[in-house]
């Protein structure tokens, strides 16, 4: 046979057996498989590439440099005489009022020609349509993003006061170039002049500020300048370029691919079982066929060849259209996670289409190419003899296909063989418990036959004759049920417990940035409202910078380089009594004697993340002043006690020499919040927190993360969906001819249709029990070893996903056994 | 055109080795039409899947127009199916997937013989169906899908042409006309023709006889 011949034979057959319905389902499993993967990997590419293109509108220039005081005048003349253009703003947070009501914001007070790169935008009222804004605020005027707006009740042409000065709101912001590293950013923002800062009175000794110098120019000048400053750089100052703005949001979106990625192998696997499934009863549909060819002279390479092409075509086709909707369900990702993204998605690459393309032949060759390779065994004696099939495949060659289809792809995700290997060893086991699990139940259902009505023992009987099937159907529907059910019992456990873990007088909102001459008088103040407050601490700003005289960087291990901890100022206080919810766990607390040795107690999480032990060096500074201090303890932290905690605690009398500022909690209850207002115009520097509204923030942020992580499990529910299907579609033959006997026999339309429905019914409810078995099980893991929750028995699960179970896999499989009673029995028969 | 020689076929079987043919012994002459007759069960089913290379014998040799058989591996057998063998079967054997006239053309393309369609247009004119070809098997009788099967098994113009009971499935009118018609063009093409039937009727318009009992040849009369 030629070439084009095969290709001409190929495609004819190839149009033949879709027309027929035969590909239906393997070509649906490829596309779903398709669409999963190439969802996600248009998400992550267009997310990316919008970085890449954007990540200097982002910052809004080319370079910015940070500090938490002003910068020496010479650093920015350099800047000039290198050619760059400089911009300067202060970046604060402070507590803006307007009439009775009062918010924390984020607040930028800019100068001329800010941003360098990118643009404002800003729109005319909230929920209006933007565009670019070429200006910054005048003196006197504000420009607030729409949220501000509404926590405060205003609309444009209102005042607001920051601090002691007062401003118009002039315009809505609604984009603000220099906010990309913070996507989850909590305070609504504020623009401002800087001209109008000082009349603020918000700048105080000790502040909590942040400088920056935005400079902007070309590559080799940015470059050169970069060159000179990084020498000059004290470790509280930041410099951040367009590469460290993108490795921030790149980190972030590598995380939620791999995270995303791993959903999806689950719905790529149960996939790759239904076009097992599916190309299995290919290849036995098409034993005639080949041993005719056989028998007409084709070599087995010529049936190689033909089957291959047809395989070849249908996976490009079927992938072509799984790319097509794994587009369309980007969108749907996109749109559920707009609020929280930190920038526009740029348009699209060829690559998530050429990876949609792989990953559909992957998948293909690892789950079909084995049955399919059976047919050009088949023994043309098979025309004399139709019982004559070919040996069955190779099981090492079966199974080792899937598992390389399935390493291959899923490297792709993790990029690592370590975890390949360990979520793949995971993902076995799982499955393996799970299906002992579902078998164990239909055996027990089994148990049921003597006791039930014929439609019944109709069904329970398929169920067992299949058992093989009816288990991987369990398992297919039982993953996909489990791990939504997981999802949305840790969300809703998670929403309830921060909710009910705030008892009545715990602290709920912080103030800090009090500064020393105030003490005395907040504290007096919040007495004469009968409010009371933990104690007063002192914070005073400073960066880890050694560790046993090692520069902090190479002390660590390498995962640890990136610790946030490493790359901001620390605040660091001094206490004589140890907190009520702190523990040491290694070394001791201060003695008598104590002060003013330099001694200091870490934090145990971050001791153990950086490898600190009691005894060890540790090299700070603060400002431009360096000093070191020895370990003296390890100390437990209970973050969620919503007291003021620190990493760094200092005996009295060591860094007390230092600008501070002082910070306490407090419990408010909601009806006197206007008591903050008091504070702040008496104490404009105060910066005051909200929990409630911060955990009201976060509570949104995390509801939106875990409707995208349901959205992707839907595509395991769709995939289970194609197990089931492929399930049908093999044992079909089967079932027609029994529903033409039974018919024959008397048995009526109605009888076969509760015993299919009873059938399908039982598997449903058997997937959604193994799901229950499964989330309480992994529930009580993830709340007693990773959410340290107070685990309990969760009842809703027993009863939603048996009973959701039933109804999905009831309905489907009742659909697809409709065949079974529309044919006529006796042509049924009679074909046999 | 045909031989075997000590020609046996042995399968193992719960009850110990089971021989389904043993000793067998035959020539056929090029232009010979041959009948092997016999019960059900007797093996000439099995003597045809030798005889067509189709199968390997436990012992003895098969000779196919001076192809060795045997020797031979599968593709090479194949290659020889393809050239100089036609095959009928008793359930004609068409691929559902194609019509008929892509099921007459199918054996040509596969041998990658010149302007295939026209010749099998010509082949289905002329068993009667040139109104039938774009039908796909499914949507034609029984005696219309033998009668593309014949056509197909002439449309290599096949040295032998292996018929295994033609008739089988099909009525007895029905049954008349495809053997008139197989039996038409075999004389116009001059093909040695092996037919397997159990149809003493059928085996009477053949020259020879060769009957099988129990795995063995018997001594058979001359047709008449």
């Amino acid at each position: 046979m030629n070439q084009a011949t095969r290709w001409r034979l190929a495609m004819r057959l190839l149009a033949r057996d879709w027309r027929a319905g035969e590909l239906r389902i393997l070509g649906a499993a490829i596309i779903i498989a398709v669409a999963a993967s190439t969802a996600i990997g248009f998400f992550t590419d267009r997310l990316g590439r919008g970085m890449v293109n954007q990540s200097a509108d982002f910052l809004g220039a080319d370079l910015v440099l940070e500090s938490p005081r002003p910068v020496a005048l010479a650093w920015l003349d350099e800047a000039r005489q290198t050619g760059l253009v400089t911009s300067e703003a202060l970046k604060f947070s402070s507590v803006v009022v307007a009439g009775e009501r009062l918010q924390l914001a984020g607040v930028r007070a800019v100068t001329d020609g800010f941003p360098l790169r990118g643009r404002l935008r800003t729109a005319a009222g909230p929920f209006q349509t933007d565009a670019e804004d070429s200006g910054i605020p005048a003196s006197g005027e504000a420009w607030a993003a729409p949220r501000l707006l509404t926590r405060l009740g205003l609309n444009r042409g209102d005042t607001l006061s920051v601090g002691e000065q007062e401003l118009v709101i002039r315009k809505v912001l609604t984009f603000e170039p220099g906010q990309a590293g913070s996507p989850f950013g909590v305070a609504p923002r504020l623009l401002m002049n800087l001209a109008d800062v000082s009349a603020t009175g918000v700048v105080q000794p000790g502040s909590r500020l942040t400088y920056q110098y935005l400079f902007a120019g070309t590559e080799r000048d940015i470059a050169r300048y970069r060159d000179w400053l990084k020498s000059r750089l004290g470790p509280s100052h930041r410099l951040v370029g367009v590469q460290e703005g993108r490795r921030a949001v790149g980190t972030a979106l590598e995380r939620a691919e791999r995270f995303l990625g791993l959903a999806i192998m689950a719905a790529i696997v149960l996939a790759g079982v239904a076009i097992a499934m599916a190309a299995r009863r290919y290849s036995e549909r098409h034993f005639d066929m080949s041993a005719m060819l056989r028998c007409l002279g084709a070599s087995q390479r010529d049936l190689l060849a033909l089957y291959l092409a047809q395989l070849l075509v249908l996976g490009l086709l079927a992938s072509a259209v799984g790319c097509l909707l794994g587009w369309l369900a980007q969108l749907g990702l996109l749109a559920l996670l707009a609020e929280l993204l930190p920038m526009a998605p740029s348009a699209t690459s060829a690559w998530p289409v050429l990876a949609g393309l792989l990953t559909g032949l992957v998948v293909l060759a690892g789950f079909a190419l084995p049955p399919v390779l059976r047919l050009k065994r088949v023994p043309p004696l098979r025309v004399l003899r139709r019982e004559l099939s070919p040996l069955p495949g190779n099981a090492w060659l079966v199974y080792g296909s899937a598992i390389a289809a399935v390493v291959l792809l899923m490297w792709r995700y993790t990029d690592s063989a370590k975890l390949t290997l360990a979520v793949l060893a995971g993902g076995a086991a799982a499955g393996a418990v799970l299906g002992l699990l579902g078998f164990i139940l239909l055996a027990l259902g089994r148990r049921l036959h003597g006791r039930v009505g014929v439609s019944w023992r109709f069904g329970l009987n398929n169920l067992w004759r299949r058992r093989h099937t009816s288990v991987s159907q369990i398992l297919a529907f039982g993953l996909a049920l489990m791990a939504m059910a997981v999802i949305a019992l840790v969300r809703s456990d998670l929403l309830a417990t921060w909710q009910s873990q705030l008892p009545v007088d715990v602290p709920n909102h912080f103030a800090i940035n009090i500064l020393p001459d105030q003490v005395e008088a907040v504290h007096g103040f919040m007495a004469a409202r009968k409010v009371p407050t933990t104690q007063i601490y002192p914070m005073v700003r400073g960066r880890l910078v050694t560790i046993n005289d090692a520069p902090v960087r190479q002390a660590v291990t390498k995962e640890a380089q990136s610790d946030n901890a490493l790359n901001r100022e620390l605040n660091l206080t001094w206490t004589t009594e140890l907190q009520e919810d702190n523990r040491i766990i290694s070394g001791r607390w201060w003695r008598v004697g104590d002060s003013g040795r330099p001694l200091v107690s870490v934090e145990s999480k971050l001791a153990e993340r950086l490898g600190i032990e009691v005894d060890d060096y540790l090299g700070f500074t603060v400002g431009d002043e360096a000093f070191s201090a020895r370990v003296a303890s390890i100390r437990t932290v209970q973050w969620d006690s919503f007291r003021p905690n620190f990493y760094m605690v200092f005996p009295p009398g060591v860094i007390e020499h230092f600008a501070a500022t002082y910070m306490t909690s407090f419990h408010l209850p909601p009806g006197d919040k206007p008591m903050l207002m008091e504070l702040v115009r008496h104490y404009p520097a105060i910066t005051v927190l909200e929990m409630d509204l911060i955990l009201a923030q976060v509570e949104r942020i995390f509801r939106q993360v875990t409707l995208v992580v349901e959205y992707v499990l839907l595509f395991v529910l769709l995939a289970g969906f194609a197990v089931l299907f492929a399930a049908l579609q093999a044992s079909l033959d089967e079932r027609l001819y029994e529903g033409a006997l039974l018919r024959a026999l008397g048995a009526s339309r109605r009888q076969l249709r509760s015993g299919h429905l009873a059938e399908f019914i039982t598997l449903g409810a058997l997937a959604g029990l193994v799901a229950a078995i499964g989330t309480e099980c992994l529930a009580w893991v993830l709340y007693s070893q990773v959410l340290h929750f107070d685990y309990q028995f969760k009842w809703p699960v027993w009863i939603a996903a048996p009973l959701l179970g039933a109804v999905l896999i009831g309905a489907a499989g009742y659909r697809g056994t409709r065949p079974v009673v529309e044919r006529s029995p006796v042509l049924l028969l009679r074909e046999r | 055109m045909v031989a075997a020689s000590g020609l046996g076929k042995r399968v193992d079987t719960a009850a110990g080795p089971l021989d389904i043919l043993a000793d067998i012994d035959l020539q056929i002459h090029t232009g010979e039409a041959v009948a092997v007759v016999g019960v059900s069960g007797s093996g000439k089913s099995t003597l045809l899947g030798l005889l067509a290379g189709l199968d390997l014998p436990s012992s003895g040799d098969v000779w196919l127009a001076n192809h060795h058989m045997n020797v031979l591996d599968e593709d090479g057998r194949a290659q020889v199916r393809g050239q100089l063998v036609g095959f009928v079967f008793q359930s004609f054997q068409l691929l559902p997937g194609l019509t008929a006239l892509e099921n007459v053309m199918l054996p040509l393309e596969l041998a990658a013989a010149p302007g295939p369609r026209a010749q099998a247009m010509q082949l289905l004119e002329r068993v009667g169906l040139a109104g039938r070809l774009t039908h796909y098997p499914k949507q034609l009788s029984g005696g219309e899908q033998q009668r593309v099967a014949i056509a197909r098994a002439f449309s290599m113009r096949p040295a032998i042409l292996f018929a295994d009971e033609p008739t089988g499935n099909l009525d007895s009118s029905t049954g008349e006309t495809v053997i008139e018609l197989l039996f038409e063009l075999n004389r116009e093409q001059h093909a040695t023709l092996v037919l397997v039937t159990h149809d003493e009727a059928l085996a009477a318009r053949c020259e020879r006889h060769i009957r099988l009992e129990a795995g063995r040849t018997v001594p058979a009369s001359a047709a008449p």
